[in-house]
């Protein structure tokens, strides 16, 4: 009690301090006052009286302060103090003052944004309960879309029962279909899982209730639980959707649940629904068809089991399987397993390009930190007399430090604010940047965390700072007077560091740099792959019209499956005809074609491929091809250049003959040497069984020519295209060349579409040109980042040495004075500081190709068709840092060189 | 000068207190004349010692300041015992008994020597 009372009086007394202040100089007065009347009476002469009086008061300044000490916090005061001289001190330097914070302002606000979305993205713990006990199994092989196979039913019953560590395993299989609701309708990506599922993925639902085990099976009711960032934007957050019935293609969902916030791998979900829905995923096929790979499998580690007990594990059991199992694992495609924390698997897309943005980030943090101490040691030499005189005035050194501190906080804090604007810039362009790359890019968020990571940065950064400066010790201030107030250079160990600090600048920036042109060269590398494709004003739209799962709902009886299939097909291709035709009377449009892929798309599904007469060698990975479709005029709309034989033709009809084009890559693997065209090809493997898709021998009409449809960077894919009248329909995409602006069409394209199949989803509306953008997209924009880093950092080193070289000039002014009165032109003096830059230049340049042959290696994984030494780039690294380093260095020498050497000695 | 002893820490707040108590409200100058000639001049008080020591009383409550006319007509600040002040005197007394006796019993000469 007595404590509070006593500290509000306290806090009170640091608001009332004027007029207590004149209070207490009225009281010791009139104490004063009464004692000197006392001594007067005592019959002391008035001038003895008042000094004795004042002899026995002790000092009334001193005792003043003693009870402001008592009066207020003192701390408080002297803070506040502190922080006036500091913004007082500041606002006479502007030019310092405004350099330092912008300096600071982008060095933090690029740290804060990019430390955001590393720690959302790689960092931060899981929203999964026990997340970090969570692993993704990784099945992959040789060839392309290999990365990443799935698993098959048996082999996850193998690893069920043959890998304990495993505990409990969560299936799901990727399965999309065509959500109709009151108006429109929409392609959904949802998975099938089983009823363990969220138990084992430790997820929660925000409404409603996941499934669970009596959801498995056939004949149990089909139930729906909605992922929330599909619930928000489908149904805006309606919590009445629970209980509700949705229809995903023919079949009658009711949606039990939203579950909370979850990142989803390694495919992007909308909702997920129990198996009842595909008869598929329940038949004998899929439980007994050990290549018919579709689910995908993450575990829960069992208690007290590591990652690397379940990897051990997960080898052993896979090595028996594909001992047991030779035909399903042919060994030259090296079928492998990988066991990975769920949590790195989120991120590993991810990592790469964010630690090195982050590298980048630090560097240009280093280098603006380098610079802020080259202008802090500089402004600490200029005010040393200051601080000389401070301290002969009683200022002891822990109050100069600070003072100084309170000065270089008031600066960190002031950067560090404005960096907290650059960062809410940056983390939005930064999440549309991670969002490629992983699916935690919705977590990222500049929040209390990332908020006390740039507070510290900033207050480490003044600590730093204002211990840089020497201030002057008690008792040695005489000497520093003695020494008069022109020594301004600082000394040698401090010239050294300075001198050090522009080195460390000229060397970071060179191998910010070097990134910056390894990445940009491989942006102009790519965009120079050609596509393939002979125009870019294609526009491209996704129709899916065919439905698979729907007409599972009319039974499991095979036979009516398949009639049900057919009759969906034919209507949908009388479709997919009309819009074709009415497209192409659009003004514009030179051709339109019909087909199952978008141009420079992966297609969706790649199978096995043999060719008549031709055996695979033992040891040699078992060749695959994309599996596409194309009408007649598919080819010429969207530009893939015949090169051998014919297009099809409106006679390669359902009942006419089996007939493929391929593309040059497979024919080259074929038939190297030899016309393809009247050779037999066929698709092959266990897993057509699973499939419509016929293995009779097709005959080859025509070669194609290769287009990028892995990506710029991906080597071309081997693709066969039939005829898409003699397959399923089972996506459709519609190419539309035009002979102006393909882009422009769109709306007209979309109202037709819509128009003759009002229930279709419409996707993917886009030109081949913005397709082609999109998959460069990421690269372009990491490039873009390093390269605005790389060039931040050349002009704030560039600003480095112009200052350090300046300051010297400065400094030596007298001297320059003298060797000019001595004898030495314009053109020496102007060599001399130009030498005294260029050595620091050379150094830092050395340092800087030396640390960037290192450095760049980490990055070989980002860069294409260039490589991590690239003598081209390291040139021109140098040669441009060189040259910035030299304009740097000759405003100083200039300045240097016109002065006046009357003027100099005389001032002296 | 130089023999005058330095108040000792805690000591001065019982003082003032002590010294209200006995002659009511009292400017500094008349606290410090009065502390100064009870301890028959062994001590003196200089104001950066008095005045912060005085407003801590205050702050605790245990005194409250008044500016008054004092007696030769000049306009003073007068401290007077507050009723918390009284009670916390009467505690600081008894305390500070108890401790002038704890102490005098350990620097008695020892009577059990072995």
């Amino acid at each position: 009690m007595r404590f509070i009372r006593a500290a509000l009086a306290r806090i009170a007394g640091v608001f009332s301090k004027n007029t207590a202040d004149d209070d207490l100089r009225e009281e010791m007065q009139a104490h004063l006052d009464m004692e000197i009347a006392e001594n007067v009476r005592r019959g002391m002469s008035p001038g003895e009286a008042r000094r004795q009086a004042l002899l026995a008061s002790g000092g009334l300044t001193a005792a003043a302060d003693a009870v402001r000490d008592q009066r207020g916090l003192p701390w408080l005061d002297s803070t506040a103090a502190d922080l006036r001289y500091a913004v007082r001190a500041l606002r006479h330097s502007p030019a310092f003052t405004t350099v330092v914070v912008v300096t600071l302002a982008l060095g933090i606000g690029a740290n804060t944004a990019i430390f955001s979305v590393v720690r959302a993205v790689l960092l931060k713990p899981l929203p999964h309960r026990e997340g970090d006990r969570l692993v993704y199994l990784r099945q992959s092989m040789d060839g392309p879309g290999g990365a990443d196979i799935d698993f098959s039913v048996p082999e996850i019953r193998d690893f069920r029962n043959g890998a304990p560590a495993l505990g409990s395993i969560a299936e799901y299989s990727p399965w999309f279909g065509t959500l109709t609701g009151k108006e429109d309708a929409i392609r959904v990506d949802v998975g099938l899982v089983t009823g363990n599922f969220f138990e084992v993925m430790g997820l929660s639902p925000i409404l409603g209730r996941v499934t669970r085990p009596s959801d498995d099976g056939p004949g149990v009711p089909a139930v729906m639980v909605l992922t929330h960032e599909f619930w928000m934007k489908r149904f805006g957050g309606d919590s009445s959707i629970v209980g509700k019935q949705v229809r995903l293609d023919g079949n009658s969902l009711t949606v039990i649940g939203v579950l909370q916030p979850a990142p989803w791998f390694p495919d992007r979900m909308d909702a997920l629904a129990n198996m009842v829905i595909s008869p598929h995923h329940l038949s004998a096929l899929m439980v007994e068809g050990r290549t018919h790979r579709m689910t995908a499998m993450i575990a829960r580690l069992a208690p007290g089991a590591t990652v690397s007990q379940a990897k051990s594990e997960v080898a052993s059991v896979y090595d028996r399987m594909q001992r047991d199992h030779k035909d399903a694992y042919d060994a030259g495609s090296h079928y492998r397993v990988a066991v990975i924390s769920f949590k790195e698997a989120l991120g590993e897309r991810a990592r790469l390009t964010l630690w090195i943005l982050m590298a980048a980030a630090a560097f240009v943090m280093i280098i603006s930190a380098a610079n802020v101490a080259n202008l802090t040691l500089m402004r600490g030499v200029r005010r040393e007399h200051e601080m000389v005189v401070r301290a002969a005035l009683g200022a002891g050194v822990g109050r100069l430090r600070r003072l100084l501190l309170a000065e270089n906080l008031l600066l960190t804090l002031t950067g560090a604010i404005a960096g907290l604007g650059v960062a809410v810039a940056g983390v939005r362009l930064l999440t549309s940047l991670a969002e490629r790359y992983s699916a935690r890019a919705n977590e990222i968020r500049l929040d209390a965390q990332v908020l006390a990571f740039t507070f510290v940065i900033a207050v480490v950064l003044a600590l730093l700072l204002s211990f840089l400066a020497s201030l002057p010790r008690e008792g040695s201030f005489a000497e520093r007077i003695a020494a008069g107030v022109r020594r301004l250079t600082g000394d040698t160990r401090k010239q050294r560091l300075q001198r050090g600090l522009v080195v460390a600048q000229v060397a970071v920036s060179v191998v910010l740099l070097a990134g910056a042109g390894l990445l940009t060269r491989t942006m102009v590398q790519l965009s120079q792959v050609n596509t393939g494709l002979k125009s870019e004003e294609v526009l491209t739209v996704q129709v899916p019209l065919l439905q698979m799962s729907g007409v599972a709902s009319g039974g499991s009886d095979p036979r009516e499956v398949f009639k049900a299939v057919l009759q969906s097909d034919a209507a949908a291709k009388v479709r997919y005809d009309q819009m074709r035709r009415e497209i192409t009377g659009l003004p514009g449009v030179t051709e339109v074609g019909v087909g199952s892929s978008t141009p420079l798309k992966a297609s969706m599904a790649s199978f096995e491929v043999k060719a008549e007469g031709k055996s695979v060698k033992v040891g040699e990975a078992t060749p695959r091809a994309d599996f596409r479709t194309a009408a007649p005029e598919y080819f010429s709309a969207a530009g893939i250049p015949l090169i051998k034989g014919r297009a099809f033709a409106a006679t390669d009809g359902v009942s006419a003959g089996k007939v493929v084009i391929i593309n040059r890559t497979l024919a080259d693997k074929f038939f190297p040497g030899e016309d393809p065209i009247g050779k037999r090809i066929a698709w092959t493997g266990e897993v057509l069984k699973f499939s419509p898709i016929s293995p009779e021998w097709r005959t080859i009409v025509g070669v194609v020519g290769n287009t990028q449809d892995g990506g710029q960077d991906a080597p071309p894919r081997p693709a066969m295209f039939m005829p898409f009248a003699q397959e399923l329909a089972m996506s459709g995409v519609i190419v539309i060349r035009t002979d102006a602006d393909a882009a422009s069409l769109a709306p007209t394209v979309t109202k037709i579409i819509h128009r003759v199949a009002p229930a279709a989803p419409i996707e993917n509306v886009m030109t081949v040109k913005q397709i082609k953008a999109q998959s460069l997209a990421p690269r372009r924009l990491n490039a873009a980042l390093v390269s605005s880093f790389g060039i931040l950092a050349v002009l704030i080193a560039a600003v480095g040495i112009a200052g350090v070289l300046a300051f010297s000039v400065s400094a030596r002014t007298n001297e320059i004075g003298i060797r000019m009165s001595l004898g030495a032109d314009s053109g020496r003096v102007q060599r001399m500081i130009l030498g005294e830059g260029g050595v620091l230049l050379v150094l830092g340049l050395v340092v800087g190709v030396v640390g960037a042959f290192f450095a760049t290696r980490f990055i070989r994984g980002l860069l294409f068709g260039v490589a991590p030494n690239d003598p081209t780039t390291f040139v021109g690294v140098a040669v441009m840092m060189a040259a910035i380093g030299i304009v740097a260095c000759w405003i100083p020498a200039l300045r240097a060189a016109r002065i006046d050497p009357a003027i100099t000695m005389r001032s002296t | 000068m130089a023999d005058k002893l330095d108040v000792k820490q805690g000591t001065l707040a019982l003082m003032i207190l002590k010294t209200l108590e006995g002659l009511g409200p009292l400017h500094g100058y008349g606290i410090a004349r009065r502390i100064e000639e009870t301890s028959r001049n062994r001590l003196s008080l200089n104001y950066g010692t008095l005045y912060p020591a005085l407003l801590k009383l205050e702050q605790e409550g245990f005194i409250k300041a008044e500016w008054r006319q004092s007696e030769n007509n000049r306009r003073a600040k007068f401290y007077a015992l507050t009723a918390t002040g009284r009670k916390q005197l009467a505690r600081e007394t008894r305390e500070w008994h108890e401790t002038a006796d704890l102490i005098a019993a350990f620097l008695a000469p020892k009577r059990e020597a072995q």
